[in-house]
C-alpha cells in the first residue's frame, strides 16, 4: 500500500490543536476532539441561556461527579477498543468491586486497604477476561458478555441480595471531595489519562496496541506480543474499574446495593466511541474519551434540567453511538478511495 | 526458510476418532450431554421425569428457542455478525402489540400482522446500519439494545399493559399436557427456519456469505440483501416471541425481553454456531435449547436460588465458546 495510514501514525489531540500551525486546519477540523469540544460549548451556552440553573457551578459539579467513574474506566476501555476488542462486563465488575470495597470499609478498613482491595479485585477480574480472550481465542464480546452475567451473580451472592447500609464515610473524599475546585475523582481520571496518553503515543508497547487493532495478524508477524498486550489491556481496564469503585462507594454515601453499575457499560462505551475511538480498532485517543464522558454527562444532565423523561436518555445515547460510528467509518472510506 | 523443522508425528490415540466425532459433530455431543442431564435430574430431582413436567417446560423453550434461531440466522452470515438487541426488540414489540390491542382497540388478527411487520421493521433498522451502511453489527445492535429498551419504557412509562383480549391467552393453554405455543408456534418456526437455511437459495447465500463474503460477491450472491435480510428475519422472529410472551404473561411488559439475549446467544453458541460465521445448523440449536431449558427447569424443581441459573448460563456461554474455538482450530473447520 502506497498511501500512508495517517490515522495510525498521528491521532490529533488537544495538544496538537493548540499548535494549529503544525497540524493544519483540515486536520484540526477533522479531529474528533475539536468537534466534541464545539458541541459541548454550543450545548453548554444554549442550555445555560435557556435554563439558568444549568450554568451554575453546582450543576457543573453535578455533571463532573456523575461521569467521573465513566471517565476513569473509559481510559482503560479506550485501550481495549483500540486493540479491536470490547469489554461489556465493566458494569458488573464495578458492582463486584464496590460490594467488596464497601464490605471492607464496613469492617473498618482505611483508604489504603480499600484502594488495594478494589484494584486487586478489579485487576483479577480483568485478568480472567484477558486470559480467556487471549488464550481461548474467542471474540471478546462473547467472553465479557458471559462474565457480565457471572459477575452479577457473584456480587449478588456476596451480599446475599441485601443492601449494605450504615457505611462509614472513609471514602467520601474519593466520591465528592474537591481539589482546586475540581472534583478529586476528576484529578484521578486526568492523571490516568495523562499516563495512558504518554503510554499510547510514546511507548513502543503502546504503539503496539494500535498495530494490534489495525491488523492483528500483521502485528503478530511484525513481532507484537499479541497475547501479552491483550491480557494487559483487559487487566488495566479491570484495575481502573477497581479505582472507579472507590469513587462509587464514596458517592453512594451510606448505602451500596447489588444493582450497582447496571447499564454502566453503555455510558463507558458511548464515551469512548463518541470520543473518536474507532470500534474497528487501530485508532483513538484517551483525551477524546474524557471529552466523550463529559458529553455523556451533559446529555444525561440536560434531560433532568429540561425535564424530559430521563428514560429517553438511553435512546439518545444509542443513537449518538450509531451516528458517530457511521461518521467515523464514512471518513475512513473517504480516505481509502 | 531453508530448514523446515519436521513436526513430531502426532500419535493417533485410540480414542481420537471418538473425540473428533464429539468435537466436530455438535449434535452427537449435545445428545450425550442431554442424556446425561436427564439421567442426573431424573435420579436426583423428584417430579422431573414426568410427562407433564417435560412437556410443560417446553413453554419456556419457545421464547428462547425462537430467539436462538434468530441468532443462528444472523451469526451465520459472519464478519462478527451478532444481534444483541433481540431482548429489547421483544420488549418493544410486546409494548407495540399491547398498545394496538388496548389503546387502538384493534382485533387480534390485524394486531398480530402489524406487530410482525413492526418486528420486521426493527430488524431492518439493524439490517440497514449493518448491511447498507456497513457498520459493525456489534456496535449497531448494542446501540439498538439500549434504544429499543428505552423506547419500550418511555411508551409505557414502565408500566405493563394488561387487559389484553382474553382470546389471546388461548395461545398459552395446554393440549393434552403440551403447551399450545409449542405446537402452534415453535414447531412451525423450527420447520420454516430449517427449510430456509437448508433448501432455499437465499439460505445457502447466508452460509456462503459467512464463509467468504468476497467469494460470495464474486459468485454474484446479493451480499447486501442477504445480510440485510438476516437481521430483518431476526426482527420478525422477535415479534413472534413478543406475541407468545404477551399471551403467556397475560400482559404486554416493557421488560418482557430483558436478559433473553444472553440465553439466545448462549444456546446458539452451545449449538455449535461459530461466531466467525458460515458454521451452524438448526437441529443442534434446537437440542441446545432443550438442554438449557431443562437445566433451568431442574434447578427450579430442586429449589435452587434462580440467581444460579444466570451464573450457569453465563458459564455455559464462556465454556462452549472456548470449546467451539478449540474445535475449529484443531480440526481446521473454518
Amino acid at each position: 500500500m502506497a498511501t500512508p495510514n495517517r490515522t495510525h501514525a498521528l491521532p490529533a489531540t488537544v495538544g496538537d490543536l493548540l499548535r494549529l500551525r503544525t497540524i493544519g486546519w483540515r486536520e484540526a477540523l477533522e479531529a474528533r476532539e475539536a468537534s466534541i469540544l464545539a458541541v459541548l460549548v454550543v450545548m453548554g451556552i444554549a442550555l445555560g441561556i435557556a435554563y439558568p440553573q444549568f450554568g451554575t457551578l453546582d450543576n457543573v459539579d453535578n455533571i463532573l461527579l456523575a461521569v467521573a467513574q465513566v471517565a476513569i474506566v473509559g481510559v482503560g476501555m479506550t485501550m481495549v477498543i483500540i486493540t479491536g476488542g470490547i469489554d461489556v462486563s465493566v458494569g458488573s465488575a464495578l458492582s463486584v468491586c464496590a460490594v467488596v470495597v464497601a464490605m471492607r470499609i464496613q469492617d473498618g478498613a482505611g483508604i489504603p486497604e480499600a484502594l488495594v482491595v478494589g484494584i486487586a479485585v478489579g485487576a483479577g477480574i480483568g485478568l480472567v477476561n484477558g486470559l480467556l480472550i487471549g488464550l481461548g481465542r474467542v471474540h471478546s464480546i462473547i467472553i465479557t458478555f458471559g462474565m457480565l452475567n457471572l459477575l452479577r451473580v457473584v456480587s449478588f451472592k456476596l451480599t446475599g441480595g441485601k443492601w449494605l447500609t450504615g457505611l462509614p464515610d472513609t471514602l467520601n473524599y474519593f466520591g465528592s471531595g474537591t481539589l482546586l475546585k475540581l472534583p478529586f475523582a476528576w484529578w484521578i481520571a486526568m492523571a490516568m489519562a495523562a499516563v495512558a496518553t504518554y503510554y499510547l503515543r510514546r511507548r513502543p508497547t503502546g504503539r503496539h496496541l494500535y498495530a494490534l487493532g489495525g491488523n492483528a495478524e500483521t502485528a503478530r508477524l511484525a513481532g507484537v506480543a499479541v497475547l501479552k498486550r491483550t491480557i494487559f489491556v483487559y487487566t488495566i481496564t479491570g484495575a481502573l474499574v477497581g479505582v472507579a469503585s472507590l469513587v462509587f462507594v464514596g458517592q453512594a454515601g451510606q448505602v451500596v446495593q447489588t444493582n450497582v453499575g447496571y447499564g454502566f457499560e453503555l455510558d463507558v462505551i458511548a464515551a469512548v466511541v463518541i470520543g473518536g475511538t474507532s470500534i474497528l480498532g487501530g485508532k483513538g485517543t484517551v483525551i477524546g474519551t474524557l471529552l466523550g464522558a463529559l458529553l455523556v454527562g451533559t446529555i444525561r444532565n440536560a434531560f433532568v434540567i429540561v425535564d424530559i423523561n430521563p428514560l429517553w436518555a438511553d435512546f439518545i445515547l444509542g443513537a449518538l453511538i450509531l451516528l458517530t460510528t457511521a461518521l467515523d467509518l464514512l471518513r475512513r472510506r473517504g480516505r481509502e478511495t | 526458510m531453508t530448514d523446515v523443522v519436521a513436526r513430531r508425528p502426532r500419535v493417533e490415540l485410540p480414542w481420537a476418532p471418538a473425540l473428533r466425532l464429539l468435537l466436530v459433530e455438535r449434535t452427537a455431543l449435545l445428545v450425550i450431554l442431554l442424556g446425561g442431564l436427564v439421567a442426573f435430574y431424573a435420579s436426583t430431582v423428584a417430579d422431573f421425569f414426568t410427562f407433564n413436567n417435560l412437556a410443560g417446560s417446553t413453554a419456556f423453550a419457545v421464547e428462547v428457542g425462537i430467539l436462538a434461531l434468530a441468532e443462528l440466522v444472523v451469526i451465520v452470515t459472519g464478519r462478527g455478525a451478532i444481534d444483541l438487541s433481540v431482548g429489547s426488540a421483544v420488549s418493544l414489540a410486546s409494548v407495540f402489540f399491547g398498545e394496538l390491542l388496548t389503546k387502538y382497540d384493534l382485533s387480534l388478527g390485524p394486531a398480530v400482522v402489524l406487530t410482525l411487520l413492526f418486528g420486521l421493521f426493527l430488524g431492518s433498522v439493524n439490517g440497514f446500519f449493518v448491511a447498507v451502511a456497513r457498520l459493525p453489527a456489534l456496535i449497531v445492535t448494542l446501540a439498538t439494545l439500549f434504544a429499543f429498551r428505552s423506547l419500550a419504557l418511555v411508551i409505557t412509562k414502565a408500566v405493563p399493559i394488561s387487559d389484553l383480549p382474553p382470546r389471546l391467552y388461548d395461545l398459552a393453554l395446554y393440549w393434552h399436557g403440551i403447551p399450545r405455543q409449542t405446537l402452534l408456534v415453535y414447531l412451525p418456526v423450527i420447520a420454516l427456519v430449517y427449510v430456509l437455511l437448508r433448501f432455499t437459495v437465499y439460505g445457502r447465500h447466508l452460509y456462503g456469505l459467512g464463509t467468504n463474503a468476497l467469494a460470495a460477491r464474486f459468485a454474484a450472491a446479493p451480499v447486501v440483501f442477504a445480510r440485510f435480510g438476516a437481521f430483518a428475519i431476526s426482527g420478525l422472529l422477535c415479534a413472534v416471541v413478543a406475541i407468545v410472551t404477551s399471551a403467556r404473561f397475560a400482559s404486554a411488559r416493557p421488560d418482557a425481553g430483558t436478559g433473553l439475549e444472553l440465553q439466545a446467544i448462549t444456546i446458539a453458541v452451545l449449538g455449535g454456531v461459530a461466531i466467525t460465521g458460515g458454521v451452524g445448523a438448526v437441529p443442534p440449536v434446537v437440542i441446545a435449547t432443550i438442554l438449557i431449558t431443562l437445566v433451568n427447569n431442574g434447578m427450579n424443581l430442586a429449589g435452587i436460588d434462580p440467581i444460579w441459573q444466570q451464573a450457569a448460563i453465563g458459564g455455559i456461554l464462556i465454556g462452549s465458546a472456548l470449546l467451539n474455538s478449540f474445535a475449529l482450530r484443531r480440526y481446521r473447520l473454518s
